[in-house]
């Protein structure tokens, strides 16, 4: 290793720990001084770059950081708050919109889930009887009149029919109940003119305001019904 | 949440001292030595998860705090005066020889170019060895080796120009 070569590599390094420095060291005194004059060198340097460290800097570190997690913190309560809020809007309009939103699309379906929903309270051979008049009375309600019985009227009361206000009839029929519903008109709920399943089928006349249902089982004659409704029934404006 | 602050304070217990000095060295100057620090170990905090290897934190904060540096510039021009020597005077009363020569030698070492201060900073100061401070720096290893002797040549050459009487006319 010539002169130039060590000293190159004991000014880049002092404490260079080459197999080859190291070596060139032993050999020449004159090398092993100059490496130990560097290393002094390098002691000082190293004196001089120790500037004094302020006193508090380790804890003014500490504490911006405690202050920029404790910031983030309360952003992200914020977040959470809101993201609450939001839930709780959500679950309530949810709530209100099942509460409130009738679960059948049309009258037929309605009519026919009301019947079945009802069916244990009334006997086909029940012995009270609805009079005319007092039937006439509750129809007032939809400004409507019948002329005539339509048969003997079993039941005869206002009830929801899907949350609006109806008058619910139950006549006696050949086998079991035929149900009336008087309903007055409304857009949620679709008009069908007919429907049916495996043991009750009806069908709804419509007037101007209101809409009169008819279900009843398959032993009845539903046109038998409509039409006698269609001729009894008047309606006042 | 408790494991991550134990790890911060760990981390600027051990390696404020080594970063602020680098700092100083890099800014010549202690309020944004100071400022630069903080800006740094508050970016350490955010990305603390990122540090997988505790042995590999000194050389990631010199990172980042270089990166902070060079954002400084970035953000506002500084009036890139040329330093004065005034402005690197410690304000410690110089007593001792030890402090005296300590003082002279800061001068000198700040008198540098910075492309030769900073891998001696890192070198004497950090502790890295010619292979990290090529990494940290994005230079290849022989003009880290080259800067590293230029560095200590012109230290060595400024120290034997002066008069063996330096510092006495001050008193």
């Amino acid at each position: 290793m010539d002169d130039l070569q060590f000293r190159r590599a004991i000014y880049a390094d002092p404490n260079n720990q080459d197999a080859d420095t190291i070596a060139a060291q032993q050999d020449d005194a004159s090398k092993k001084q100059f490496a130990q004059d560097i290393c002094k060198l390098d002691e000082k340097i190293k004196q001089a770059l120790q500037i004094p460290v302020p006193d508090d800097l380790c804890h003014k570190l500490i504490l911006r950081q405690t202050l920029a997690s404790h910031q983030v913190q309360k952003r992200k309560t914020r977040v959470h708050l809101a993201l609450a809020a939001s839930v709780a809007i959500v679950g309530g309009l949810m709530l209100n919109f099942m509460q409130f939103s009738s679960a059948y699309t049309n009258l037929g379906d309605y009519a026919l889930a009301h019947v079945y929903h009802e069916q244990g309270s009334f006997a086909n051979n029940a012995t009270n009887q609805v009079t005319l008049a007092s039937l006439n009375q509750k129809m007032a309600a939809f400004d409507g009149n019948f002329s005539q019985p339509l048969g003997k009227l079993l039941f005869a009361d206002y009830c929801r029919f899907d949350g609006m206000k109806s008058l619910h009839l139950v006549y006696q029929g050949k086998t079991s109940p035929v149900t009336v519903f008087v309903v007055p008109k409304n857009e949620q709920l679709r008009f069908s003119t007919a429907f049916n399943d495996e043991k009750l089928f009806g069908s709804s006349i419509e007037f101007i305001k209101s809409n009169i249902i008819v279900v009843a089982d398959k032993n009845e004659s539903l046109g038998q019904w409509q039409q006698s409704i269609s001729e009894t029934v008047s309606w006042s404006i | 949440m408790m494991t991550k602050q134990v790890r911060y304070e760990a981390l600027v217990k051990a390696l404020h001292g080594d970063l602020y000095r680098y700092a100083y060295w890099l800014t010549h100057e202690k309020q944004v030595a100071e400022d630069l620090v903080q800006e740094t170990f508050l970016r350490a905090w955010r990305a603390l998860d990122s540090l997988k290897d505790e042995k590999a934190a000194k050389s990631w904060l010199i990172t980042i705090l270089r990166r902070e540096n060079a954002r400084r510039f970035e953000r506002k021009r500084f009036d890139m005066s040329e330093y004065e020597e005034a402005s690197i005077t410690d304000t410690k009363s110089v007593t001792t020889e030890q402090e005296l020569e300590n003082h002279w030698l800061r001068e000198k070492i700040a008198q540098l170019e910075p492309e030769y201060s900073e891998p001696l900073v890192l070198q004497v100061l950090g502790g890295f060895s010619g292979e990290d401070i090529a990494t940290m720096l994005d230079l290849n290893k022989n003009t880290v080796m080259t800067r590293l002797f230029r560095a200590r040549n012109q230290l060595k050459e400024a120290l034997e120009a002066e008069p063996v009487k330096r510092g006495i006319y001050n008193g």
